[in-house]
């Protein structure tokens, strides 16, 4: 290997750029950060029938796993098919930037409108009555922010190989059967049978569980399980991604 | 074929095949230090896929692609390459010196942020955002992505496409500055005067094959040396076989002839055409040297 110092900051400068670039997108950053906020306070507090502090903290553990799914698919699924279309990633690739800069970047952006979506629910809920323990907030803000991770892995691996047509579509049916089939809007243990069948192959579903695992409610199957298997489901998206990468041209 | 061992860049015997089809045909091609190379030829002749190959973008079918002595996608390869992509984007939201900091970021040794927008006329336009930009504007972008990090291997992919005149020689000049410093520069471009003014060394491409690579002035020597016209009643049939005669296109009203004999054709012209008029008889251009090199099959064009 020839040695090569990387001069210092580029990932710093790199994810700053970045934060930076979706800042000044307003029209991509509002929705995705309101429309969590938004379906939790019509559906837990407005119109739930029997409005509890209870209800509040177990629809905010699956709300908060599906405040994460936006920024990552669309952000990165439509956003890097977009981007690869218009010839943004072009240069990036053939520049000394390391790869590793690029996602992290992107992944600093979803993580960042996360936290802001997270920030408006996490209030509601409060404002709904949920009571958690410093801890369990600590535990639930990470399990969230990380809920990220796999679904911007996804993301990526569609936008390396779709249309930025194709890869919104597919982002917006990614996105509304990972909140149904996850049981992040109506609990697994009423969906029906099949819809939770196919949940088991989603990482929401698991993600969904360690989040009521967290807040002290009732678990389907061990937290030990789900977490194992969404460790796993997110190793598969980062090889997903990664192929992807390797075999898109530019 | 031999590696070139003071090459900046090389590609060595190296076929590719997109969809199916093969674009270049056991290509070898290098580039040094200290010299400006363009790459010229008809559409589809595989300019942009050696491009491609050489900056990594690509990977090879067969053969060898090498920036000094490692793979082209290494990034220790890519901290001594810049680019300047011929389909490559700006993000609307970003300004032109966010944009230019931002890549300088990626080198250990670049230009100042005001060296570098200076040098490409960008001084006036660094707090633009790059969506308002025009056309041209924006070429001037990539151009300074390109040579921020003052790269030892410049590669421009039809550089001054969309600019305008003024904006192309000044890039010229940064382009000639560049090799000056010892950077291996390699150009595509359709623009034969570019080419002219501009290359130390011309590479002729058809069909994924080399088929000059050679000084301009010994590649305009090649045609023949001088271009005839005049209006005459000869066809084109006929002139193509006077004597010196390599090439002979008539456009209806003027035939045009590439000569490596001028004295020689122009006393068999006049003897063919006694009521000949308007004869003129100057240097070959660059162009009529590559249109030679490309139709030795169909020499006769009418």
């Amino acid at each position: 290997m020839t040695d090569l110092v990387l001069p210092t900051g580029v990932w710093r400068r790199e994810c700053a750029a970045e934060l930076k670039r979706s800042w000044r997108l307003p029209q991509f950053l509002v929705p995705t950060v309101l429309t969590p906020a938004a379906f939790y306070g019509l559906f837990t507090l407005a119109i739930a029938q029997n409005r509890s502090p209870a209800t509040a903290v177990a629809t905010l553990a699956g709300y908060g796993v599906f405040a994460a799914i936006g920024p990552a698919l669309f952000g990165f699924g439509a956003g890097v098919a977009m981007e690869r279309e218009q010839g943004l990633i072009e240069l990036k690739r053939v520049s000394p930037l390391p790869t590793g800069a690029y996602v992290a970047a992107k992944l600093t952006a979803a993580v960042a409108a996360t936290g802001a979506a997270l920030a408006l629910i996490y209030l509601l809920a409060i404002v709904g009555g949920a009571v958690l323990s410093p801890a369990q907030w600590l535990l639930l803000v990470a399990l969230h922010l990380a809920s990220t991770v796999p679904f911007a892995l996804i993301g990526l691996g569609l936008g390396l190989r779709m249309s930025g047509k194709g890869a919104v579509a597919a982002a917006n049916a990614l996105f509304l059967g990972s909140a149904v089939l996850g049981g992040l809007w109506i609990p697994s243990a009423m969906l029906p049978g099949w819809m939770r069948a196919v949940g088991e192959a989603v990482p929401s579903y698991h993600l969904g569980q360690l989040a009521l695992e967290i807040v002290g409610m009732p678990v389907i199957g061990s937290g030990q399980v789900h977490g194992t298997v969404a460790i796993g489901m997110t190793a598969l998206a980062a090889i997903w991604a990664w192929t992807g990468w390797r075999r898109s041209p530019a | 074929m031999e590696k070139d061992l003071a090459a900046a860049a090389s590609l060595t015997d190296v076929s590719k095949r997109l969809g199916g089809k093969p674009v270049l045909d056991r290509l070898s091609l290098s580039v040094r230090a200290g010299e400006v190379t363009a790459l010229l030829g008809p559409n589809g002749a595989g300019k942009s896929t050696t491009v491609g190959l050489l900056i990594g973008r690509l990977r090879p079918d067969a053969g060898e692609v090498e920036l000094y002595g490692l793979k082209p996608e290494r990034p220790a390869a890519r901290a001594r390459l810049g680019v300047m992509l011929q389909a490559a984007g700006l993000p609307d939201v970003m300004t032109v010196a966010e944009m230019v900091t931002l890549q300088s970021g990626y080198y250990r040794d670049p230009r100042p942020l005001r060296e570098t927008l200076a040098l490409v006329g960008l001084d006036n336009l660094a707090d633009r955002r790059c969506g308002t930009l025009s056309g041209g504007q924006a070429r001037r972008v990539q151009y300074a992505l390109a040579i921020c990090g003052r790269p030892e291997l410049l590669v421009l992919d039809e550089p001054t496409a969309a600019m305008d005149r003024a904006s192309a020689r000044a890039l010229w000049s940064t382009v000639r500055g560049a090799a000056a410093d010892g950077a291996a520069v390699l150009m595509t471009t359709h623009d034969l005067a570019e080419a002219d003014a501009l290359a130390d060394r011309v590479v002729v491409m058809d069909a994924g094959r080399i088929v000059a690579d050679d000084t301009p002035a010994a590649i305009r020597a090649r045609a023949g040396g001088a271009v005839v016209r005049c209006r005459s009643t000869v066809s084109t049939m006929h002139a193509a076989a006077l004597p010196g005669v390599r090439q002979a296109t008539s456009d209806g009203a003027e035939l045009r002839l590439v000569s490596t004999d001028a004295i020689a054709t122009v006393r068999r012209l006049l003897d063919a055409d006694a009521c000949l008029a308007d004869l003129r008889v100057h240097d070959a251009a660059l162009e009529d040297a590559i249109a030679g090199l490309l139709s030795r099959d169909e020499r006769i064009a009418a």
